[in-house]
């Protein structure tokens, strides 16, 4: 008897993308709670009749209630599958409004993994679910995994939201979930979450990362895991299945003085159908001419209305100026004065990075002048 | 650097043709041609050779190219101090840039380095005025122009100093300075105000704004965001609280606790009043038998009072008779003291009666005495009275007037003087006799004796015996003796008025006078005396005597016998009195004695019946004692036997006081954990409303979406005001090295074209705009004008001029730099332009100047060294 399910985590359903322009938001926001039918299909078409969600479902502990109301109507709709909700960090019991909410909304189809006790999912296959207490528990919540015993051959799937590594440096160590916990609490298989990118720690413990990203971090397309379970104590098998709509992407740009970086760029940059559905961070290092660089923030600039986002950061990006675009601003005088007075400041060791950034920005500004008014 | 010669092939109109201008020298050189000879294809020629990539084929370099195509070789001879050079390049094919020493035909350089060579001739360091001038009416590259732009740059020539404006530029950046420092300051203005603050509505403030409300967005929200974590931990808290008390134990614990200190407190009270009941019985008790004893004591006592007041009361009766028989005794003697006094005054009060009588009778006859005397006094005085008229009388005839003695007295020493003083003016004779002569003269009929001399008056006779008569005359004046016959009337009037005949008898009379004076004031005082108030007076007093009643003359007695008997009677009355005062105060004492025995007795009977009411009969007293004690016994019993039920109750009575606060501590935690528990769900329900309410708005997602908002805003603005930093840097960058340029060149260019405008204009001196740098105003004889009011002569003049300044600067650097003059001086008459001849001259002593014309016939006159172009083919091609 092989158990099938898919896994998934990190939904952050009702995520409102304040920073990005606000059409964009509506379609990520409406692109998240695409996400369940997504999941709905990819489940449905692939046999498995369970949707684990290992935490962070909701982005907040207030989750509108549209959002919340049109998830739960969104799941109830495939009623073929059955969908655990595990509270995660976001969305943790101490949402106690939320949960109430839920347990009163939520269709037969929904299970809220609200409690540290064993679920049995189908017979001989057993759940078992270390929902988030609070935001921060401060101790490590799959422990009482260890002593929940259960019948000979039975399927142990375990269920938890966390850290196994200390990802963030504010995490204490008392958070931390045990990589080993899978082996150490007899699992056939710990579904995680709260990576948003998918990690497999183990052959029998998964990050699935988020369906569908919200953010430049992780650089990978947002994907579930299909995981059958042959046999108790069986390898499972896991499946990647992509499911984002939206690709965050960061385009690292290495330049040297001589390089063409429009060219560059522009042989980088993702094939135009996929550009509606690409947010794309152009990371520019190296070093360039003035006018290098003005080209390449034209050409991003003139780039960008075919990508859902694109954005040049060019911090990295050294400004080199060569004798003839000093010469461009005037060959001699007092112009030329100002211009190197300038430049030497921009390079000078002895200021401060935001002075000599000024400064280079005075020169950059000194240049496109002197091209406006040209002769 | 100074250039030699200049050569050119397959340049614009000399299509595989060349031509070379040779030995150009030091001072000043004149290319002289028509139009249409090439000149100015020679001077863009020279252009692209020191200033033009060779690398590059810009619009000015493929300019050059004949229209039928080839490429364009340039090539100059140059000197400088290191040595003399050739500066060669092609153009667009073949293109090569090369510098050869002519010194030892080496190859110096060639390619990039020959046009770094080229570079470090023409710029003297990128802050100084480039090493070639150009004066081509301000046009300093080689750059195409159309139709419109050539038009434009006519009127450009004839409104500014331009090629001046252009030397200066290169210095000062000039327009393009001013243009972009213009640009800078419209985008900072756009940004801020002048003070640096954001300008209203500007994108700056917009973003300012716009951060500041997310900041106060994001504070609001996340208040609400911990507003709602807090209630939702606090409503976690009170679900906890109230699952505790809700607990079954505790509330039946509770209630429990709260019957059995009912119980306790209901028990305590019915002691407390059973404990009371007994103390009210045993106080009446005690009051009872109290009563009986005190009754009891007070017969006893009454028993002994009455055995000691039967003695007291003989005792009292006794000195009551005493006190009576005292009192008659004393009243009897009291009656006959008074009979005697009365008895005394009676006698005394004829005594004095008597005596009365005799002294009036006395007095009446003293007064009869007196009257005879009285009257005898009288007759006395009225004979002193006539005496004394008597007296006047006599005085009044005796008396001189008063004064008359003393004027007389005086009158006669008067008199005797006045005759003595007389005697002596008078002559005088005198007879001495001789001895025995015998007869005596006579004067006047009486003999003058011997020697006797003889005062003579009015005339004298001498008789002179023997003789005759002698008759003398003194012949003196009439009114000689004047005053001596007034003297003696006077006194002769005096005479007569006091009635005597000389001074002796009136002293006389005058003694007599006061002789009778003496008398008469006698008798006035004998008068005076007698009848001290008048003679009247005394004549009335007799009168009034004489009127007063006779007395009874007759009473007869010894008025010493009578006062001696009204004495005695006096002192008989007074030791009858005595005896009376003496016993009055016994008979008093033995009134108020008997009164006091008479109280004594009355209170000891009073005390008696009193006794007698509360013992009673006699007989009966005994019993009645015996009665009254066996009451107090039994009372007394009754009472002690109460006290000690109650002193029982009271140790064993409860402390109610502390049962009670047992009994209100329970019912209190009772009360309160039911009010805790009400209270706690209120406020339960007061937390899920609220908690309802922000979960509905979502205000978390509200909140982080506001703090990603928030960092955009935030971001932005960072980025207005680097914007704002940077654009300020630049500011400040560009005038600072305007202003730098200022100082080092164009004070020293202004020193330098002082005596070039003294050659060519009297009394002129040039103002230079403080922004642009560019000259501004001329000041001409004392009058200021704007530079576009000049004539385009005088401008062009003055741009030639300022070029010639600037190499002289140039030239004291130690940098000489050609300056080369293309149509320079189109405008100028030929009186200026011969001036002009002379600054150039005076100028080229240190300095190269080329110039190129087409005016031929005026710049013969200039001199110089005269220019030919020769054809020329390269030797390499």
């Amino acid at each position: 008897m092989t158990y099938r399910f898919l896994h998934s985590s990190d939904l952050h359903l009702g995520k409102r993308f304040g920073n990005l322009p606000e059409d964009l938001r509506g379609r990520l926001r409406e692109a998240r709670h695409g996400a369940i039918p997504r999941l709905a299909d990819i489940a449905l078409k692939s046999g498995a009749r369970t949707v684990l969600l290992a935490g962070d479902t909701f982005d907040t502990e207030t989750p509108a209630p549209d959002v919340r109301r049109q998830a739960l109507a969104e799941m109830a709709h495939h009623a073929l599958l059955r969908w655990v909700l595990l509270p995660g960090n976001h969305d943790s019991l101490q949402a106690a409004q939320l949960w109430n909410s839920l347990r009163t909304e939520a269709p037969a189809n929904v299970v809220l993994a609200m409690d540290a006790s064993p679920i049995e999912l189908a017979s001989g296959v057993v759940m078992l679910p270390a929902p988030c207490t609070t935001r921060r528990p401060g101790r490590d919540l799959t422990s009482w995994i260890d002593g929940a015993t259960s019948p000979e051959g039975t399927i142990r799937i375990g269920l938890a939201h966390g850290a196994i590594r200390d990802f963030s440096e504010e995490a204490g160590a008392a958070d931390i979930i045990p990589p080993d916990r899978a082996v150490r609490s007899g699992l056939d298989y710990l579904a995680l979450g709260d990576w948003h990118g998918p990690v497999a720690v183990d052959p029998r413990t998964h990050y699935s990362g988020t369906p569908e990203p919200d953010r430049f971090k992780h650089d990978r397309p947002g994907q579930a895991l299909l995981v059958s379970i042959a046999a108790p104590g069986a390898v499972p098998e896991v499946t990647p299945v992509e499911t984002g709509i939206f690709a965050w992407r960061t385009l690292p740009l290495h330049l040297l003085p001589q390089d063409d970086g429009v060219t560059l760029l522009t042989s980088l940059l993702p094939a135009s159908p996929l550009r509606r559905h690409t947010l794309l961070r152009v990371a520019v290092s190296g070093r360039a001419g003035l006018a290098g660089r003005t080209a390449l923030a034209a050409a991003v600039e003139s780039a960008a209305p075919e990508f859902a986002w694109l954005e040049l950061d060019a911090v990295g990006l050294m400004t080199d100026l060569e004798a003839s675009e000093l010469d461009l601003i005037d060959r001699a005088g007092a112009l030329r004065e100002a211009a190197e007075a300038l430049q030497a400041e921009g390079l000078d060791p002895a200021r401060s990075q935001a002075e000599r950034e000024i400064a280079r920005g005075a020169l950059e500004r000194l240049f496109s002048y002197s091209q406006q008014v040209a002769s | 650097m100074k250039i030699a010669a200049l050569r050119l092939y397959n340049v614009r109109r000399f299509a595989r043709k060349g031509v070379a201008i040779e030995g150009i020298g030091d001072g000043v050189n004149v290319l002289c041609a028509a139009n249409e000879f090439g000149k100015s294809t020679s001077f863009e020629a020279l252009h692209a050779l020191f200033f033009q990539p060779h690398t590059g084929v810009p619009k000015d370099v493929r300019n050059l190219q004949p229209y039928s195509g080839g490429n364009p070789l340039i090539e100059a001879d140059i000197v400088t101090s290191q040595g003399r050079f050739r500066l060669t390049k092609q153009f667009i094919g073949g293109k090569r840039a090369t510098v050869e020493s002519l010194d030892d035909r080496r190859l110096i350089a060639q390619a990039d380095e020959a046009e770094r060579f080229i570079a470090g001739l023409v710029r003297g360091g990128t802050a100084g005025p480039a090493g070639l001038l150009w004066v081509r009416q301000g046009i300093t590259g080689i750059e195409e122009r159309d139709r419109k732009e050539q038009e434009g740059e006519r009127r450009v020539r004839e409104s500014l100093l331009t090629s001046v404006q252009g030397e200066v530029e290169a210095i000062t950046g000039g327009r393009r300075m001013s243009e972009i420092l213009d640009a800078c300051n419209e985008e900072l203005g756009k940004l801020v105000t002048p003070t640096m603050k954001p300008r209203a509505n500007g994108h700056y403030d917009i973003a300012v704004d716009n951060h500041a409300r997310l900041v106060e967005e994001e504070k609001r929200l996340s208040a609400e965001v911990v507003a709602l974590r807090e209630a939702l931990d606090e409503r976690a808290a009170i679900l906890r609280r109230l699952t505790e008390l809700e607990e079954a134990g505790g509330r039946a614990e509770r209630r429990g606790a709260v019957e059995k200190a009912e119980a306790a407190f209901e028990a305590a009270k019915l002691h407390t009043q059973a404990l009371k009941t007994a103390e009210a019985e045993t106080a009446l008790a005690r009051s009872w038998s109290d009563a009986a004893e005190r009754e009891l004591s007070g017969f006893r006592e009454a028993m002994q009072q009455a055995g000691k007041l039967s003695a007291d009361l003989a005792t009292a009766e006794e000195q009551r008779a005493k006190a009576l028989y005292r009192r008659a005794e004393a009243t009897a003697a009291n009656e006959r003291a008074m009979a005697a006094v009365l008895g005394a005054e009676a006698e005394e009060r004829a005594a004095r009666e008597l005596l009365a009588r005799l002294d009036a009778a006395l007095k009446a006859r003293e007064a009869g005495e007196q009257l005879s005397g009285l009257r005898e006094r009288l007759a006395r005085a009225e004979a002193l009275r006539v005496a004394q008229e008597e007296k006047e009388a006599a005085l009044a005839l005796a008396a001189i007037p008063a004064g008359s003695i003393e004027r007389l007295r005086a009158l006669e020493v008067g008199i005797a003087g006045l005759r003595a003083t007389e005697e002596a003016g008078l002559p005088s004779v005198c007879v001495a006799y001789e001895m025995g002569a015998s007869d005596t003269v006579l004067m006047d009929g009486a003999p003058l004796a011997d020697g006797e001399e003889r005062s003579i008056r009015d005339h004298v006779r001498l008789d002179i015996p023997g003789i005759g008569t002698l008759t003398l005359r003194s012949n003196r004046p009439a009114k000689a003796n004047d005053a001596l016959k007034a003297a003696e009337d006077e006194r002769r009037g005096l005479l007569a008025a006091s009635g005597v005949a000389d001074l002796a008898e009136a002293s006389l009379r005058q003694s007599q006078a006061q002789e009778i004076t003496a008398e008469r004031d006698r008798l006035r005082f004998e008068l005076r005396h007698l009848a001290p108030e008048g003679l009247a007076k005394l004549r009335e007093e007799v009168a009034r005597q004489a009127a007063l009643p006779p007395a009874d003359l007759e009473l007869t007695g010894d008025p010493e016998e009578a006062r001696r008997s009204l004495t005695l009677a006096g002192q008989r009355v007074e030791s009858a009195r005595n005896v009376a005062r003496e016993v009055q105060p016994s008979a008093g004492r033995a009134a108020d004695l008997l009164v006091q025995a008479e109280a004594a007795h009355a209170g000891l009977r009073g005390e008696q019946s009193r006794l007698d009411a509360i013992l009673g009969p006699e007989e009966a007293r005994a019993s009645r004692e015996r009665t009254l004690a066996h009451a107090f016994l039994e009372r007394h019993s009754a009472f002690e036997q109460l006290e000690a039920r109650a002193a029982g109750l009271r140790r064993t009575a409860p402390d109610l006081e502390s049962v009670e606060a047992a009994r209100r501590r329970t019912r209190s935690a009772e009360q309160s954990a039911i009010r805790d528990e009400m209270e706690l769900r209120e406020r339960l329900a007061n937390l899920n409303g609220q908690i309802r309410t922000r979960s509905d708005d979502a205000v978390e997602e509200t909140w982080r979406e506001a703090v990603e908002a928030l960092s955009v805003a935030a971001g932005r603005l960072r980025a207005f005001e680097t914007e704002v930093a940077v654009l300020v840097r630049l500011r400040t960058a560009l005038q600072s090295s305007r202003s730098a340029a200022r100082d080092l060149y164009l004070e020293p260019v202004l020193t330098e074209l002082h005596p070039l405008l003294g050659l060519l204009f009297d009394d002129i001196s040039v103002a230079f705009d403080e922004k642009t740098l560019l000259p501004h105003t001329i000041r001409r004889n004392g009058q200021e004008e704007e530079i576009e009011r000049l004539s385009g002569g005088m401008r062009e003049q003055l741009s030639v001029l300022t070029r010639l300044a600037f190499a002289r600067l140039l030239a004291r650097d130690g940098r000489p730099a050609p300056v080369i003059l293309d149509d320079a001086l189109v405008y100028s008459d030929d009186d200026r332009i011969e001036r002009m001849f002379d600054a150039l001259h005076r100028q080229s002593r240190e300095q190269q100047i080329i110039v190129f014309s087409c005016r031929q016939r005026a710049f013969s006159k200039l001199g110089g060294t005269v220019l030919r172009a020769i054809d020329w083919q390269p030797s390499v091609t």
